[in-house]
């Protein structure tokens, strides 16, 4: 079979079009259908509340245990309730590499605030760099597995801000803490949920 | 003169091809989600969904999603075996076009 048709009437033609269509609906199927922007909107958020929290109460030593706790519980009913209307979508091992990298950044995190908090190890400043590094990292890792430039340029800015806990006065160590929360993760799940709605409206244009 | 290979006519027909090209690449998928990418109709979907399951080619699992069925599919190692065959068929035939 050349250009001609095949025994079976398949022509070369169609061989194509059927490597175009493959080609289009992997394509299709490779695009993030995880929306995530909220995550870092929302966490920047609960985290700036548990920053006012901890200045009103600052003899309160539970601020951050009890707010990263309530901020897996809110962001739990959020998922519930998003799944309940109705988000179809066909779920990429990518979008589950990302989900897995962090839940367990959250996790740790949470472990590791309990038990500095405990051990009353956590007004030292490498109690706030480790954080900030361990974000970093999660931001790092993700931006390798979505290839996501913007995502690596934020992974930058939180270990930079890890790294700069050791040399900048201790009186700014939580002004780069207040910066990060408003840049990597307010600012950037804003960028993210606004490519977000670009893309959703471009599929919605093209489907059209 | 060499065999020309055979082109699986399960997979070979253009909605079940890109069932089977969405399924590649994400782990599992529903119904919904597959009819809206492919821009099938319900009724025909699922007639070529149940024969892509007949050949063993994806799995269906059905779930509530808060009150809300859902039919999932996911394609299964042979169907994904099927795929790589067709796959190796297509470039064969195609020469060097691929």
């Amino acid at each position: 079979m050349t250009s001609m048709n095949r025994e079976d009437g398949t022509t070369r033609d169609e061989l194509v079009q059927r490597v175009a269509l493959m080609e289009e609906m992997i394509a299709e199927g490779r695009k993030s259908t995880v929306r995530f922007g909220w995550v870092f909107f929302l966490w920047g958020l609960i985290d700036l509340a548990g920053v006012v929290w901890g200045e009103l109460q600052s003899d309160f030593r539970w601020v951050w245990p009890i707010t990263i706790s309530a901020g897996f519980v809110l962001q739990f009913i959020i998922l519930a309730l998003r799944r309940k209307s109705g988000h179809s979508c066909g779920g990429s091992v990518r979008g589950r590499s990302v989900a897995a990298v962090w839940s367990m950044m959250g996790l740790t995190v949470l472990l590791y605030v309990v038990a500095a908090i405990v051990q009353h190890k956590a007004g030292q400043i490498s109690y706030v760099a480790a954080i900030l590094m361990f974000v970093g990292m999660a931001h790092a890792i993700s931006a390798m597995i979505l290839r996501w430039m913007a995502q690596g340029i934020v992974a930058g800015v939180w270990l930079a801000g890890g790294v700069a806990t050791f040399f900048v006065p201790r009186s700014y160590v939580f002004d780069v803490f207040i910066a990060e929360m408003c840049l990597g993760m307010i600012l950037f799940g804003l960028y993210a949920m606004w490519l977000e709605r670009q893309s959703a409206a471009t599929e919605e244009q093209t489907n059209a | 003169m060499p065999e020309l290979p055979e082109l699986d006519p399960v997979i070979h027909g253009k909605l079940r091809l890109a069932v089977l090209s969405l399924l590649v690449s994400v782990e599992e998928a529903d119904f919904t989600w597959l009819r809206d990418k492919t821009g099938s109709t319900d009724g025909n979907l699922g007639a070529q969904m149940l024969k892509l399951e007949e050949a063993g080619y994806v799995a269906m699992q059905k779930r509530f999603a808060g009150r809300k069925p859902q039919t999932l599919y996911r394609m299964t190692p042979l169907g994904r075996k099927a795929l790589v065959k067709y796959v190796s068929a297509l470039k064969e035939l195609l020469g060097g076009a691929l």
